[in-house]
């Protein structure tokens, strides 16, 4: 097997920083989250979209959702409509 | 260009090179104490008689009763392999070692020296010597290099050009990538056999389906990133030894030798008052094997006392009875001397002690580890665009 390559090399490199990070989300009506990594939703706070970078080959099209989950967190998630998965992420 | 240089197995045939007959029959590198018994780098006789590296010990014995194993040997292990890093720098290559066995470099700088990419990396390959079979990828990605070296046969440099990396990569095994055998297993399971499958997968699936490490593997499967390799710093050659007339096992005789060894590295003269950031502990064990702890100090001292406390717990770790015991130092601090404050420290001050403490932090995690966050775009409404993790190695 070969050694990972990132294990020096790109740690070495600029990253981004508040990288999205894959979600479980289950949805309910209104495709407005409703289960969020296994923590039922009690409130959907906010919602909103980000449109951006259309013009390029790496367009963003996302539905952002800030949510109460059962524990009492704050979560963000947002729905990638190019890549049709979810995410967390800090926004 | 970015170059890998493997040798394949090299624990082993380090570990071989005290003993060359064994490598003529089928042998195995031993599990390690107290480890899951499974059989390391195994010789080319082995393989013919059915043995493969990572089998499970007693299934190995049961396919070939007369398999012998080898003990594990990391003090040569070490010693061979700083010696082959110190061939390819005499050689004027900027070294960067993977692990064991896996070297990377850039042949940018030399090419003009040596007429080009392939004399530099024959020249690289002769440096290094036939005996160790070590073979070259070359290409512009670190990962494909990886790739490159390790499907190349012994003595051959196999060079794969920018626009053929792609095509290059697409029919290799999903085995070169740096995974656990479960996410092995489950991408099998999946019906993926090739690095080129794997690549061809949307991202988001993968990154939902198989998380952090999924994505890195397919980042891999499809180049990888483009990144400089830079030359390691060349570690610092203060050694100080005592061998025992018998085997040692008495932790009273093991603390007072270390003591003395101690003792003896500090008062070397190459040392000019700077004191130890890394010590390496190294011990010859009665039965011919070896045994290696590198210590990396909170604090870099030159203080007998504390480097014993640092040191000494660690011989409680021996195996076996000694009959030799080493003092390595790995890595020297840049300072000579540290001067107690009476006052809380300010300014100029605390900066050099905030550089210092990031400078163990480097030296304890390796470079790259300690960063900055720089804003770049604090206007985006892309969250992740807004700001960098840049690695800071000043």
């Amino acid at each position: 097997m070969v050694a990972s390559s990132g294990s020096t090399s790109s740690r070495r490199s600029a990253g981004r920083l508040n990288a999205p990070r894959p979600a479980l989300v289950e949805t309910g009506p209104g495709a407005t989250p409703r289960v969020v990594n296994r923590e039922s939703v009690t409130l959907v706070r906010e919602e909103w979209r980000v449109v951006d970078r259309w013009w390029t080959d790496d367009p963003v099209d996302r539905h952002y959702f800030e949510v109460v989950l059962e524990g009492g967190r704050n979560v963000c998630v947002y729905r990638d409509a190019e890549a049709q998965c979810w995410f967390t992420q800090n926004a | 260009m970015v170059a890998c240089l493997l040798i394949p197995g090299f624990e082993l045939r380090a570990a071989l090179r005290a003993r060359p007959r064994l490598a003529l029959v089928p042998a195995a590198l031993a599990p390690e104490a107290g480890e899951e018994p499974l059989l390391g780098p195994i010789t080319t006789a082995a393989e013919a008689a059915g043995v493969k590296p990572g089998m499970r010990l007693g299934e190995a014995l049961a396919t070939c009763p007369s398999l012998v194993l080898v003990d594990r040997d990391p003090a040569a292990v070490e010693r061979e392999w700083e010696d082959v890093l110190r061939r390819l720098e005499d050689a004027g290559f900027a070294v960067d070692p993977v692990e064991q066995g896996a070297v990377v470099f850039e042949t940018h700088g030399v090419e003009r020296l040596y007429g080009g990419v392939q004399p530099a990396l024959a020249r690289a390959l002769a440096a290094v010597g036939s005996a160790w079979d070590p073979r070259i990828g070359a290409a512009s990605r670190r990962f494909t290099a990886l790739a490159a070296a390790s499907v190349a046969r012994p003595g051959q440099i196999l060079l794969v050009a920018a626009k053929e990396e792609e095509a290059f990569l697409e029919p290799l095994p999903l085995s070169l990538l740096p995974m656990t055998p479960n996410r092995y297993a489950e991408l099998e399971g999946l019906g993926l056999r090739s690095l080129g499958e794997l690549a061809q997968l949307p991202a988001g699936a993968v990154a939902e389906r198989l998380g952090v490490e999924g994505r890195q593997a397919q980042r891999l499967a499809r180049g990888g990133r483009k990144t400089r390799v830079r030359g390691r710093k060349p570690a610092s050659e203060l050694v100080e030894a005592l061998t025992f007339p018998e085997a040692i096992a008495n932790e009273l005789t093991l603390r007072r030798a270390l003591g003395s060894l101690l003792e003896r590295l500090l008062a070397r003269p190459e040392r000019a008052g700077r004191p130890f950031r890394k010590l390496a502990l190294v011990a010859r064990l009665v039965d011919g094997g070896s045994w290696r702890r590198v210590t990396t100090l909170r604090d870099a001292t030159a203080e007998v006392g504390r480097l014993r406390s640092a040191l000494g717990p660690k011989l409680q770790e021996l195996p076996a009875p000694i009959v030799e015991l080493r003092v390595e130092a790995v890595e020297l601090a840049e300072h000579t001397g540290q001067q107690l404050a009476l006052v809380e420290p300010a300014g100029e001050e605390a900066v050099v002690r905030l550089r210092e403490g990031l400078r163990q932090v480097r030296a304890s995690t390796g470079t790259g580890s300690v960063c900055a966050v720089v804003e770049v775009a604090p206007w985006s409404r892309v969250p992740e665009a807004r700001a960098l993790v840049v690695p800071r190695d000043d």
